[in-house]
């Protein structure tokens, strides 16, 4: 405190603060004592920067601390000691018949010196902050980026970006299914008509047999009738001449209890020879039949073949 | 841990539906690209599946008892798709990530710790019943194909060798992977009771469209490779209960019912057992003729065959006849030979019609499995037709089981 520059606080008061932080700038330490310029002869209640900060009243217009002070981030501190100001600080003389300087000044001096320690540091740790900030917005590219503004961008974009993809991938997943369900589904339908088709064509096939058939044997069941009928007067014609049936008959004729077995067995060649005919047509007829039948479900299972055939060889992931 | 707080949180959250999963995967896969290879090259069904079980357990993070048990089957199944305990980090850091990112300015401190401590709970069980089950089984089995039987062109009965003893019990399922589906697992009950040679049947019905059952009905070979996981399923036999049983099976849900009827025939003395076996068309009854044989033997089986979607054939006359030579010289229709079983002595009508004409089905215990449709309808029949509910046990087929 007790600097050998300490000015005389009567008469030569230094500059007003904004004055002095001007030499300090521009030439630091050996720039012109501000107390031999003074300029602005300040009212003696006013000479020293010792009011709290933030308190207004000082002058401070004329020269804004430029940006390489700290206080040159964010508004403008016009209440910022400086270091030409603690240069040349002159504290005033203690009252009359003290010794010393002014006790009271030199605290406020020192209060001020604290209070802008105080700012100082929080101004580096903020600084710190930010550079640390910078750093990792511009190393996020890097291998080690992480957490920076850009980085989260980047993750978010790849997560559209790949989020995008899949709903592609998905849409044609949905989109093969749905066209192999129609597909199966249109040949089931397919094989059911077929099969309904196949169904209808047998039945009426054998229908017709059927029909043939019983027209035929009831074609044969009518001339068997009549030749019975045939035989059978015949029968009673030949009875007729002799009275007795008896023993003594040398013919073949059996008795007349046993006309039925009589009319049966002597069916007569020709009624055998027409029912043997009929059940020879009637036997082709249904062969014919059954051949048509057959080749028909032939080509059917063929088509079946082939269909299976080339669904297997459309499944391409047989090892 | 604030179990409202999550539910509210989760509740705003799902209310962005699929894109939350879509969210979710994408960021999961951003940042752990190996991870993708684990899923199927179509998510739709996966992210379906994730909102469900996250759902599921967002609903119940309250009520351990109910959610734990949940959790434990929960990863025990995952290990077939080959998850192990350093997937579960990336998992949790995705999905706090998602619901922050959905949350936007509601999102606090508070919430993200909260989650964190739920997932991690939900981790650790899950893992330690994966840890567990390790112990005892593996996590899947390789199995090779033995052959494929054909019944019809949609309609096939597979029998598999697993590479290791498959324990179940009659009425479970595994799921089911191909080398040439991969990723894609499909569930099929075994419907067989365990045998000594350790093979397994699977009864597969073709799904138009569908990305496995195609594959396994049209393309498989004896020889071909598949993967299952562990069995799994309720819909077992109750086998303290001595009442009479009634199974209703509607196409393929033949399968497990099969395997119970199969169980039930190794009891000393099996209880009077009816099986109804459904299908649309005659030619559907794929596994009729063995159930018959079966019946032939099994003097407590009786066996009953339905068809809803067809007509009783009309008498005299139809495809089925053949034209004989009568006795009497006059050609009569006769059952065509090879048309077999199959279209005589069959029930016309749904099946819950048909279980109904037969009365009451008090005092039975009755087991279900097909089509979901026939499954719920059935069991509404069933318990109007007297069967308490809690002895009725049914299982319908997964619409992804395909």
């Amino acid at each position: 405190m007790n600097s050998p520059n300490l000015p005389d606080p009567f008469g030569d008061t230094p500059g007003s603060p904004a004055h002095e932080s001007l030499p300090a700038d521009q030439g630091g330490p050996g720039a012109v004592p501000a107390w031999s310029v003074p300029e602005q002869p300040l009212p003696q209640q006013s000479a020293y920067p010792v009011v709290p900060a933030g308190e207004p009243g000082l002058p401070a217009q004329g020269a804004p601390p430029s940006p390489g002070t700290p206080g040159g981030f964010g508004l403008q501190r016009a209440d910022r000691l400086t270091a030409g100001e603690v240069r040349s600080v002159a504290f005033a003389r203690a009252s009359l018949g003290r010794r010393g300087l002014d006790e009271d000044h030199v605290r406020a001096f020192l209060l001020r010196v604290e209070n802008e320690l105080v700012q100082l540091g929080n101004e580096k740790a903020a600084l710190a902050e930010e550079v640390a900030q910078l750093r990792e917005r511009l190393g996020s590219a890097g291998p080690d980026g992480r957490g920076g503004m850009a980085h989260e961008e980047a993750h978010f974009q790849a997560v559209r970006i790949l989020s995008s993809a899949q709903q592609t991938a998905d849409l044609y997943v949905a989109d093969a299914e749905r066209y192999t369900r129609e597909l199966a589904h249109e040949a089931r339908l397919h094989r059911e008509a077929i099969l309904s088709d196949a169904r209808g064509r047998a039945e009426l096939m054998l229908e017709e047999a059927q029909q043939r058939a019983a027209d035929v044997a009831e074609r044969a069941a009518r001339s068997a009738a009549a030749a019975e009928q045939a035989l059978h007067d015949q029968a009673l014609r030949e009875q007729s001449p002799h009275d007795r049936p008896g023993p003594s008959s040398g013919t073949a004729m059996e008795p007349v209890g046993q006309g039925a077995h009589l009319t049966q067995t002597s069916l007569s060649a020709d009624e055998r020879q027409s029912m043997e005919r009929e059940i020879a047509y009637l036997r082709t007829y249904s062969d014919v039949y059954r051949t048509h039948l057959r080749s028909y479900l032939e080509a059917l299972l063929r088509n079946v073949d082939e269909w299976e055939n080339s669904e297997r060889a459309a499944l391409p992931d047989r090892p | 841990m604030d179990a409202q707080r999550l539910k509210d949180n989760f509740a705003q959250v799902a209310q962005q539906g699929d894109a939350v999963a879509l969210f979710f995967y994408s960021d999961l896969f951003v940042r752990n690209p190996h991870l993708r290879d684990m899923f199927p090259i179509g998510m739709s069904g996966q992210r379906d599946k994730l909102l469900r079980a996250l759902g599921r357990i967002v609903s119940q993070v309250d009520d351990l008892p109910r959610l734990v048990p949940f959790l434990q089957q929960l990863g025990r199944d995952h290990r077939k798709f080959g998850i192990v305990a350093e997937h579960y980090p990336h998992v949790g850091a995705s999905l706090v990530r998602t619901l922050k990112y959905f949350s936007g300015p509601d999102w606090t401190p508070e919430l993200e710790q909260d989650w964190g401590a739920a997932y991690g709970v939900l981790a650790q069980v899950m893992q330690e019943a994966a840890d567990e089950d390790a112990l005892s089984t593996p996590p899947w089995w390789e199995g090779r194909v033995l052959g494929v039987e054909r019944r019809r062109f949609d309609l096939a009965v597979i029998r598999v060798e697993p590479d290791r003893q498959l324990s179940y019990l009659p009425g479970q399922s595994v799921a089911v992977e191909l080398p040439s589906r991969l990723r894609q697992w499909r569930f099929y009950s075994m419907a067989n009771a365990p045998r000594p040679d350790n093979t397994v049947d699977f009864h597969v019905r073709l799904v138009d469209g569908g990305g496995v059952s195609p594959v396994l009905v049209r393309a498989l070979q004896p020889g071909d490779r598949l993967r299952m996981g562990a069995p799994i399923g309720t819909l077992v036999l109750d086998e303290a209960s001595p009442r009479n049983v009634l199974l209703v099976a509607g196409s393929t849900g033949l399968a497990p019912l099969k395997a119970i009827l199969e169980q039930l025939a190794q009891r000393a003395a099996p209880p009077p057992v009816r099986l109804y076996f459904g299908a649309r068309t005659r030619d559907a009854l794929y596994d009729l003729e063995d159930l018959r044989k079966r019946a032939a033997e099994l003097p407590w089986l009786t066996v009953v065959a339905t068809v809803s979607d067809e007509a009783p054939p009309p008498p005299g006359g139809s495809f089925a006849m053949d034209v004989r030579p009568g006795p009497n010289g006059a050609l009569v229709q006769v059952p065509a030979p090879g048309s077999g079983p199959h279209d005589t002595d069959i029930e016309y009508g749904a099946l819950p019609d048909v279980l109904a004409r037969q009365g009451s089905w008090h005092g039975h215990d009755a087991y279900v499995c097909g089509p979901a449709g026939m499954v719920t309808s059935t069991v509404e029949q069933l318990v109007r037709l007297g069967v308490e509910h809690s002895r009725i046990r049914y299982e319908t087929f997964v619409d992804s089981e395909r």
